[in-house]
Order: structure tokens, then C-alpha cells, then sequence
């Protein structure tokens, strides 16, 4: 297969900001597998279940929150909608949900570093603060006017902006972090 | 005046001296002085000239409310006019510039205007230019239009510049239990409590230093205050406004990140607007001292008292040596004292009968004099004050009394508790007698006001106030259960006595209540004798209190004065509201980073780079930006998309279509919600075929068109047209979610998945098919027309394939993930290359589906229905579908209804335009006939063509020739309207 091309034009470097800080890293995921599940209200229960144990994931999140593992996550996006980050997923029989390859609709952005929450208040309403936003939380939000969805992993802050206002948000993250002073890897 | 600076004390930093120029000549002063006291420090006196009368202004205060010392900042892009000095934080080579004079503040030759100041009053361009009746009846706004550049240009502020904003500014958010506004010892005490409570608080504080009135008392340390508050956890935001109050506890911030400095750092904004989510917000914004209307008010030289003791206490700054001090009130003494202390000679004129007798005794001791009912009459002194002519009161009447000499005059006419946040929450402030000021209404907001905001004037008990603050929201937020209570308003050893104007009988003065936009007591009665008796229509009529300085300083004056007017009390007349923002902000600020081509989200299609690389030039279409043409060498956009229609029709074209919105519906009831919402059959769709339909709204009329796939029982690929996508989409869920809840439907947005191309014209079977691993998967016998594959590229490349053609020639959609788009291209591309084929933009795609009478969102534009459109036999009369009920009433089904057409100009050397009415031919008029939506120029036929709508359709006009009029090119232009279906009407060439 050929290599995908990613919607940011990224390239590997570090800017310091005048005080020679440098108060935000980011990753970007270039190769994202990602798949939709999709439950009925009368199987959500059960489509939880089974993804969460083909995941080998103890449960299944609830609604605005994720469980991971090493490799896979599972984040809750919508009242009937899961996201399998990491993994494909079987696909089910029609009763019970359906699920849907969209590993190409989004350009997935993972950030770190001790000034994350302030910059991400640059763009995001969203109250960062620990008991608000703990680990494994996932909101869907603006950003720039755009709606994403972000998800606070055990390591990062990891953002999911659909694929075509990808480049221009990217120009906006990389403007605004300067003043923090970034890192690209 | 003689200001000068003191050898010592105050809290500006001796170790740093920052060079200044103001009017292009250069000053020093110190870090931590405000433009205001370095140029008091430089004994500057005139800042500003009056709105109206060019009059001279002074510094007549120490902070926002200032009206006299409006500057302009800066120079070239940088310009910032009616900039604040009092509140303009000193820096290295700052710049500043009186404006609205010529040819400077000192000596201006637009002071001619106060000689005709009669024919200048409330209204006056209501009255003065617009025409005099009878002999102008009908003309005045001509008049009005001639005067009006000479008053605009003679009155007025600074002016911005012209040139593009060079700063950038951004917005930010943050969130906390307790946002206290304001640092003052009402406010900090607050934010220690509510902090020390395990409350999470920000403290904002619009100066650049902490401490708000601790500043203006000796030996206050700031250092040790931020210190105390950082140990406690307080997050404090100097230099930050909190400008506005709106729902659900939610804060407008305004934050001048780098207003400090010459220009902006390349990393930082200027400015940052946040938006700030509280739990409770506690105000401590405290009071704002009053002026006293009287004659020549508006000297420099004359400032508030407070003024004096900021300049004094915190700048080190002496104002002036013979100082005369007028008051209603105690609050003045303490400055009197510092004063005599650095060697003023001051004597206090009290409009009161008496004193408190240890207040008296202690500012006699240290050689101090006073004089009780007494206040100023009129100052004199044309550049600044030096003398003044004091009246004395007898049986609440004043008279004339003699004359005193000084350099400076101060008053304090009573204080006006800062409550224009509260305002902007429609919380009404009540009116209190004792205190001759507006205090915070009943309220149910998350809002507590503390110290002198509450009108409690004293410090402790300010102190004490701001404590009851802090344990209240903890009681509140569920964190401290401890009894509070807060002090009652006032404070003053003796009453203070209201005082807003000083009048003697027969005496005619100019007195001002609002300084910035020379607003006089005398316009405040004209404006009552011609009927304005409502402080609203007061404030509009007169313009009291609509300057940049909103009224902090004047509004009561004005309000007191209309209430002796009208035989009211204050509270009857009431306030105006206060809006915000509190202080004035950038545009740029509100705008933040919305500028330039982020002004909105950009959409970019995974062949946006490839397609410039190819030498496109884009257009925005909706939020994506889309190849308009492909130009090579020198072509104009004519020649371009002209080129590439031919090269279409003739051989192979590719153009980039990915922007169409694309839904992917997946469940056992997909099949049913694609019946119900498409005026054509859709259950008998087989799988492998796609099929064109037409979406209706509720109302009968057309709302968008598109295509939906069916790629296996359960899943339809659907696409639609790339303006309506979202909502289609979004009406899809409303749908399910609240009318057909019952239906098993999931809808999923994968316009970002799908990168998709249209391969058109004879040859480009030829060049998709060696593109792909299995050639013979899109013959005309496996692939017919609307048939649907889904197939693989040679390079591996997953793809979905569909027989669908827009431009009316053999064509094929194909769609691969998006991150595969680059790499598809490359090898079709290459293909089509060596057929002769070309890349052809948004420009051709419109020249074919004109030719072909395809219509689009120009047609399909929410006034149209699908007989309108010449759909109708895409209407099933078999079923129920959204809008099948209302399609059917008598006004969409009129004869005469405005109907599809196609439009070929008479002569065919000559062009029409787009947007032009269709008149018959001897009645050029009105609404005309029709409309016409899309006009090109066809390679096809060689000449221009167009789309449009007309009464009756082309059964009812052909063989008539009509008018293409334009009444805005003034150009009419003979059309014959003709078949939609310019080319191919058959559809042969698009079946194959």
C-alpha cells in the first residue's frame, strides 16, 4: 500500500520562545486507525460488552469518557457511539449496531508538555482543571469554530480535528504556541 | 499649576527612568508611572482640546474615568487614538500626541468653535442644518450632507490609523470558583478568604500594579501583597479589564498583554480576550469621586481630590503648591494632610455647616485652613486655572463671594460606587439619599459587591466588607459554614451634603457635566424645555454620558440636575444602563485570530496542495477552497475554463470533488428513511446502483439534490451538494432523533473520509480502467450508467467507483480515503495526461452543467419546486415523502410559476449577465417575467448560454424574443428563452 499523506504539513523541529521555553510538544498520529461502532438503544449494553472484551478493555466507557489499554482505546463520542482508537473492530450483525472505518476523517494531534491546558484555553472552552477533566475524559467541543474531540489520555491531551480544517487549525496551534515555545516530533 | 516630582516616596521605581515623548518632544520618567504623571512630573498641563469647543483640557483624574487627557499613542500602523494617559502605562519611547487640534493641544485654532458654542448646543445638528422650514421643506438632508464634513472633521476624537491592524490578538478561556474583580482592600481581603477556603479564584485588576486604592496610601508594599496572595493561591491578572457580565456567571476579560511595550512581540498578542466561567463573582470595583458643575469646571488645572492623592501618594508626584480643595464630604482631609505634609499650602472650602471636630483639629494642626458652606463659582484662568471665585451658601441659596488664588483646585463632590457590571446584568441600582450615590440593587445573580462598590467608604470597613464577601461564597460554594456580615453603606463622620451644581442668580456660567463630549447644565435645561424628560432620551438628545468615558464622571450631575428640572427625586428620574464594555476595547481584541484566511475555517480538500501544484487557482466555495481554473501559460480565466469545457467534451477531464458533502447511513430502516426524504422511489434500489434524488423541506419547496449509493443492504453512500451538507446532515438527525425515533438509522459525516474525483468526457473509461487492478470492473456492461463498484487501484489504493456525470458526458466519480487522494491522482492523472485530457476547475464544471441544464445551488436557492425546476416526474405520486403534502398546494402549483429555462442571447456576438430580470419585450419593468441564475459561454455551441426561470416555462415564450435587463450595468440585452437541455438532450452521451 502507499504511504498516506497527511493533511499538516509537518516537519520535525523545535522553537523556543523568548525565554528560551519550550511549553508544548506535539505528535502528530500519521498513521490513525480508527473505527465507528455504532449500538440500537435496546443493544448498547450488550455492543459495549463485546467490543470491550474483543479489545480485551475491562469496560466499556460511558458517556465523555475512554478506557484504555496499552495499544487500543475506546472512547465514548456519543449516547450510541463508541471510537476504537488503535484497532480494527468485527464488524456485527445489523441488529445489533454496525460499525464504520474512519480512519481517514481525522487528523489526530497529541500534545504534552506544562503549558498544554493554558494553550488549549487558547482555542477550547473546555474547564481543564484535574477534578473537572481527569484522565480518560473525552469532550466534543470547537475549535476555531470547527467541532473536534478531544480526549485526555494517560500521557497526553489528544486531539481529533477532521481532516480538511486540519492544515488551517494546525496554522493556528503552531501561531498561538509560540508564545509557550514548541517542539513538532 | 506647578506639579512637580518629589524627591522620594511613592511606588514608581527611581532605578529605572524611561524616555518619553509627547508631542515630539522628549521627557523622562519612572517605571510604574502612568503617560498622566509623567507629564504632570514635566509640569505638561494642557492634554487634550474639548470635543466641541476646542476648549483646553487638563488631567482631570487618576484612572478610567478620565475625560480631559485623551491622547493618541504611537504612530504610522500603530496609531491607537483617545488612548487614556491616566491609565497608559509608562514604557521606554513611548509615544503620544494631543489630538483634535491644529496645529497642536497648547495653542489650537479650532478654539474659534467655542465663540459660536450658542449655535452649538444639545441637538443642535437637528435643528441647525436641516433646512429651514418652509423655504427648505424636503432638503435638509442635502444641507445636512454638505455641512456634515466641516462638523465632523471640526469635532471630534483622535483618528485610528488607516493602515491595516500590525498587531495580533487572541482569545483564551479559563474557569474558577470566585472571579473577584478588583484589587483594592475590599477585594483582596475577598480573594484571600474565598483562596484560603480551598475556593479556586482569580483576581483581575485593570491597572498594572496590585492594590487599587492601597496604591494612593503611604507605605503600602506591593511586593509583599502579590507575595501573600500567591501563597494563598489566588491567581492575579494585572493589566486586565473585566469589561462585561453576561450569562450563567460568564466574564468578559480583557487583557493588554503587551500594551507596555513599543510593538508587539512576534509570539505574544497585544491584547487577549478571555472569557471566563465562574461559579460567583465578587465585585470589587469601588467608587469613582464626583466633579462639581460649575462655571469654567473645565480648566486645567482642576482635578478630582482622589487624583491629587494618587499623584501624590503613589507617583510621588506634588500637583500643584497653592491648592484649594472643595468638598461635600470627609474623604478630602487625608489628602489635604499630605499635602500641607510636602509642602502645599491648602485650604479646604467644605459645602457643609460644619465638620468633625477631630477632623478639623488635625488638619489644623498641620496648617491647613478651611472654609465651611462654600464652594467654587467659577474658576478663572484661560490655559490653566489660577484663580477661583467662591459662593457662599445662605438659606440653601448661593451668592457671589470674593476671589482666591491658586494653581490647582480639587474637588470631591461625593463618590459613584462602580456598578456598571451589575448593569450589564440588569440588576437595577437604587438611588440612596445619605449617600448621595447609586448602590447595588436586590438581585438573584452569583454576584456579591464588596467595600466601596457597596458603598462603604471607610477602609476597614472595606476590608471588613470584602471578608464577608470571601465567607460568603464559601458558605455558598459549600466550603466554610461561618457567620458573616457585611457593613452597612456609608461611613462618613459627618453627613456629606449633596452638592451637583453651583448656581448663583443672575450669573450666567459654562458649567460641565460631561467633559468629553462638552456637555453643559445648560444643555441639560434646553433638552428638558424642548420635551426630553426621560434620562434615556436625556442621554441621546444631549449625548450626556456616550462618550468613551460612558458618565463615570458626569452621569450623576446630569441625572441629579434633570430630577430638580423635572420636581423629582434622583430615584424617580433613575440611571441609564450601563452596557458594556466597562472601558473601551480593540475590535481587534473581539476579532482575535477570526483575521486574514483564518477570518473564517478554511477547508482544504487532500488534493488542495496537488492542485496548486498544478497551477490552480482557488475560490472559495462555501468554507472550502476549490480549484476555480487551471490557467496555463498567460490564459486568461476565460480562455482557461473555456479550454478545459472543450477538453472535456472531447476527450478526458478531472476535477476535484470532494468538497461534496458525503453521509454515510447505515441500519435495517436506512432503505425507509431514504424513501421518506427523497420525492423519487428509493426501496427498490438495488444494491450496486446509485440513483439521483431530490430532497424537499417541510414546506414543498427544494432544499437540496444529491446522490445516494447503495452499497449493501443496510449501507447508502449519500452525497449531497456541498454548501447544503451540513444541513442535510443536520435535518437527517433531526429527523430520526425527533419525528421517526422509531427507525434504526445511524447517519456518520464521512465528507473528511472520502477524497473524490470526476473523471468526464469520451475517454474516461479509458483512463480510469488502466488505473485499476481489475480493468473490466467498470465496462459499460458491469458498470452502466448509476452503477456502483467498489474496486482497488493498481497501487493497492481501496476505491469507490460510480457512473454519474454532472457534466452530461460519460463520466465517473471515484472516492479513496483521503490520506490515498495524492497518490490516486498521480496515476490518473498521468493517464489522462497522455490522452490530452486536462484538470478543469469550478469555472468549466459550470460551463458544462449549464450546456446540460444541471442545476444548483444558484437555481435551487429555497424559492423553487421540483416542477420549477423541471423535476417534477421525479415526484412518486405512489408514497409519502417530506414535503409531498404541501408540494400540492394551489400557489406551487400556479401555471404561471417561474420555470427552468434555458437562455441564448438574440445576437450571438453578445453576452447577458447572471442576476439580470427577463422582461417581455415592450415592458421593461418591475420584477419583469423571470430571472436568470447561471450565464457562461458555451465551447459547445460558441456563444453565451444561461439558466434561468420564467413565468410560464418555455412552452409559454418560445420563438418570442425577450429582454436580459440589468438595471444596475444599465444594459439591455435581446434573449430568446429555450429547452434547459442546451446539449445532448437524449442523454446519450452520458449513458455511453
Amino acid at each position: 500500500m502507499v504511504e498516506r499523506i497527511s493533511a499538516i504539513l509537518k516537519k520535525n523541529e523545535k522553537i523556543l520562545n523568548s525565554k528560551d521555553e519550550c511549553g508544548i510538544v506535539f505528535y502528530e498520529n500519521k498513521n490513525l486507525i480508527l473505527h465507528q461502532v455504532s449500538a440500537w438503544p435496546d443493544s448498547l449494553v450488550s455492543v459495549g460488552e463485546k467490543v470491550s472484551s474483543e479489545l480485551n478493555l475491562e469496560m466499556y466507557p460511558q458517556p465523555c469518557k475512554a478506557v484504555q489499554s496499552t495499544d487500543v482505546a475506546m472512547l465514548r463520542i456519543e449516547p450510541l457511539k463508541w471510537w476504537v482508537l488503535g484497532s480494527t473492530i468485527n464488524t456485527m450483525p445489523i441488529e445489533k449496531g454496525s460499525t464504520l472505518d474512519i480512519s481517514h476523517s481525522r487528523t489526530h494531534i497529541k500534545i504534552t508538555g506544562d503549558k498544554t491546558k493554558i494553550f488549549l484555553n487558547r482555542f477550547l472552552p473546555i474547564d481543564f482543571r484535574e477534578h473537572s477533566f481527569p484522565v480518560n475524559t473525552v469532550a466534543s467541543t470547537t475549535f476555531h469554530h470547527v467541532s473536534v474531540t478531544i480526549w485526555r489520555s494517560k500521557n497526553y491531551y489528544e486531539i481529533f480535528i477532521p481532516r480538511a480544517f486540519a492544515s488551517s487549525l494546525w496554522e493556528l496551534m503552531l501561531e498561538s504556541a509560540s508564545q509557550f515555545g514548541y517542539e513538532i516530533k | 499649576m506647578t506639579a512637580k516630582r518629589l524627591n522620594k516616596g511613592g511606588q514608581i521605581d527611581r532605578s529605572k527612568k524611561l524616555n518619553f515623548y509627547w508631542d515630539n518632544k522628549n521627557f523622562q520618567g519612572y517605571q510604574n508611572d502612568t503617560l498622566a504623571s509623567a507629564l504632570l512630573a514635566n509640569n505638561q498641563t494642557i492634554i487634550g482640546r474639548s470635543f466641541k469647543y476646542h476648549r483646553p483640557r487638563g488631567i482631570m483624574s487618576a484612572g478610567v474615568e478620565e475625560s480631559g487627557a485623551l491622547v493618541t499613542i504611537g504612530k504610522g500602523k500603530y496609531r491607537d487614538p483617545n488612548v487614556r494617559a491616566t491609565s497608559q502605562e509608562l514604557y521606554e519611547g513611548i509615544t503620544a500626541y494631543g489630538q483634535n487640534a491644529f496645529p497642536n493641544v497648547r495653542y489650537d485654532l479650532g478654539f474659534i468653535n467655542s465663540m459660536f458654542s450658542s449655535f452649538l448646543s444639545a441637538g443642535f445638528y437637528y435643528k441647525t442644518f436641516m433646512g429651514i422650514p418652509p423655504f427648505e421643506w424636503g432638503r435638509g438632508t442635502k444641507i445636512w450632507m454638505f455641512y456634515e464634513y466641516f462638523i465632523r472633521k471640526a469635532a471630534g476624537m483622535g483618528s485610528a490609523s488607516r493602515k491595516p491592524d500590525p498587531d495580533k490578538y487572541e482569545h483564551a478561556h479559563d474557569f474558577c470558583d470566585v472571579l473577584v474583580v478588583g484589587s483594592g482592600p475590599a477585594g483582596i481581603e475577598s480573594a484571600l478568604e474565598a483562596a484560603q477556603n480551598d475556593l479556586d479564584v482569580i483576581l483581575v485588576e485593570q491597572d498594572f500594579q496590585l492594590g487599587g486604592d492601597l496604591l494612593n496610601q503611604e507605605g503600602f508594599i506591593e511586593k509583599e501583597l502579590i507575595e501573600k496572595l500567591h501563597q494563598a493561591g489566588v491567581k492575579v491578572m494585572l493589566r486586565t479589564t473585566a469589561f462585561g457580565l453576561y450569562d450563567n456567571s460568564v466574564a468578559g476579560l480583557l487583557e493588554r498583554v503587551e500594551d507596555n511595550y513599543e510593538e508587539s512581540f512576534k509570539e505574544t498578542p497585544r491584547q487577549r480576550f478571555w472569557t471566563i466561567r465562574s461559579k460567583q463573582t465578587i465585585l470589587a470595583t469601588g467608587a469613582i469621586e464626583r466633579h462639581i458643575a460649575f462655571g469654567n469646571n473645565d480648566v486645567p488645572g482642576i482635578m478630582t481630590a482622589n487624583a491629587a492623592k494618587s499623584y501624590l501618594n503613589r507617583f510621588a508626584v506634588l500637583p500643584g503648591k497653592n491648592v484649594i480643595i472643595s468638598t461635600n464630604n470627609d474623604s478630602v482631609y487625608d489628602t489635604a494632610i499630605a499635602l500641607l505634609k510636602s509642602g502645599a499650602d491648602v485650604q479646604v472650602i467644605d459645602s457643609r455647616s460644619e465638620i468633625d471636630k477631630h477632623i478639623s483639629k488635625i488638619f489644623l494642626q498641620n496648617g491647613g485652613t478651611f472654609q465651611l458652606n462654600s464652594a467654587p463659582f467659577k474658576a478663572k484662568g484661560a490655559r490653566h486655572i489660577n484663580k477661583v471665585q467662591l459662593a457662599s451658601l445662605k438659606d440653601n441659596t448661593w451668592s457671589v463671594q470674593g476671589k482666591e488664588n491658586c494653581d490647582l483646585l480639587l474637588l470631591s463632590g461625593g463618590w459613584s460606587p462602580v456598578l456598571h457590571l451589575l448593569s450589564h446584568r440588569k440588576i437595577k441600582a437604587e438611588w440612596n439619599n445619605e449617600n448621595a450615590c447609586f448602590l447595588p440593587g436586590k438581585h438573584d445573580e452569583p454576584i456579591t459587591v464588596v467595600g466601596s462598590a457597596a458603598g462603604v467608604w471607610d477602609n476597614n470597613n472595606c476590608i471588613e466588607s470584602g471578608k464577608a464577601g470571601g465567607l460568603k461564597v464559601s458558605k455558598l460554594l459549600g466550603k466554610k459554614n461561618q457567620n458573616f456580615s457585611f457593613p452597612v453603606p456609608g461611613g462618613w463622620k459627618k453627613a456629606l451634603k449633596p452638592i451637583y451644581e453651583i448656581k448663583c442668580k443672575n450669573q450666567k456660567t459654562k458649567s460641565f457635566i460631561d467633559f468629553q463630549h462638552d456637555v453643559t447644565t445648560s444643555d441639560i435645561r434646553l433638552a428638558h424645555q424642548e420635551g426630553f424628560i426621560s434620562v434615556e432620551h436625556l442621554k441621546r438628545y444631549t449625548t450626556l454620558g456616550m462618550a468613551n468615558d460612558q458618565g463615570k464622571i458626569g452621569n450623576i450631575i446630569g441625572i441629579a440636575l434633570m430630577a430638580e428640572l423635572l420636581n423629582k427625586k434622583i430615584q424617580e428620574v433613575g440611571t441609564t444602563t450601563f452596557r458594556p464594555p466597562y472601558t473601551p476595547i480593540s475590535i481587534g481584541s473581539l476579532a482575535g485570530r477570526n483575521v486574514g484566511d483564518h477570518f473564517r475555517p478554511l477547508r482544504k480538500s487532500p488534493l488542495h496542495d496537488w492542485n496548486l501544484n498544478q497551477g490552480a487557482v482557488m475560490i472559495e466555495a462555501g468554507l472550502w477552497q476549490r480549484p476555480w481554473y487551471f490557467p496555463k501559460e498567460k490564459e486568461t480565466i476565460s480562455e482557461a475554463y473555456v479550454r478545459e469545457a472543450e477538453t472535456t467534451r472531447k476527450s478526458v477531464g478531472i476535477c476535484d470533488v470532494t468538497s461534496l458533502g458525503k453521509i454515510f447511513i447505515q441500519g435495517p430502516d436506512a432503505t425507509e428513511l431514504l424513501n421518506r426524504i427523497y420525492t423519487n422511489p428509493f426501496a427498490k434500489l438495488p444494491i450496486g446502483k446509485a440513483r439521483y434524488g431530490i430532497m424537499l423541506r417541510d414546506d414543498g419547496l427544494v432544499m437540496d439534490d444529491g446522490t445516494s449509493w447503495r452499497l449493501s443492504e443496510n449501507d447508502y453512500f449519500m452525497t449531497t451538494s456541498t454548501t447544503q451538507a451540513a444541513k442535510v446532515m443536520a435535518w437527517l438527525e433531526e429527523l430520526l432523533q425527533i419525528r421517526w425515533s422509531d427507525l434504526k438509522v445511524h447517519l456518520t459525516s464521512v465528507s473528511e473520509q472520502w477524497c473524490g474525483i470526476s473523471v468526464a468526457g469520451p475517454k474516461s473509461r479509458e483512463t480510469i480502467s488502466t488505473c485499476l487492478e481489475n480493468p473490466e470492473i467498470i465496462d459499460n456492461e458491469n458498470l452502466p450508467f448509476m452503477g456502483v463498484v467498489e474496486t482497488k487501484l493498481i497501487t493497492n489504493i481501496p476505491c469507490r467507483i460510480a457512473r454519474i456525470s454532472f457534466s452530461g458526458e460519460m463520466a465517473f466519480e471515484i472516492y479513496v480515503p483521503s490520506e490515498f487522494g495524492e497518490p490516486m491522482m498521480e496515476i490518473i492523472w498521468k493517464k489522462a495526461k497522455s490522452l490530452n485530457g486536462c484538470l478543469y476547475g469550478l469555472e468549466a464544471l459550470g460551463a458544462l452543467r449549464i450546456e446540460k441544464g444541471h442545476v444548483t445551488g444558484a437555481e435551487l436557492d429555497g424559492r423553487v419546486t421540483i416542477d420549477d425546476a423541471g423535476l417534477g416526474k421525479m415526484a412518486s405520486t405512489k408514497k409519502s415523502y417530506i414535503g409531498s403534502a404541501m408540494r400540492k398546494r394551489g400557489v406551487l402549483n400556479d401555471n404561471n410559476r417561474e420555470k427552468l429555462v434555458g437562455i441564448f442571447p438574440k445576437d450571438k456576438n453578445t453576452t447577458f449577465d447572471a442576476g439580470a430580470i427577463i422582461c417581455e419585450l415592450e415592458n421593461i419593468k418591475g420584477y419583469g417575467i423571470g430571472r436568470i441564475t447561471s450565464v457562461t459561454h458555451s465551447p459547445e455551441l460558441g456563444h453565451w448560454i444561461g439558466l434561468g426561470f420564467v413565468s410560464g416555462g418555455y412552452e409559454k415564450w418560445k420563438n418570442k424574443t425577450t429582454i436580459a435587463s440589468d438595471p444596475i450595468r444599465n444594459k439591455n440585452v435581446e434573449v430568446e428563452i429555450v429547452s434547459p437541455h442546451m446539449i445532448d438532450p437524449e442523454g446519450g452521451r452520458m449513458h455511453g
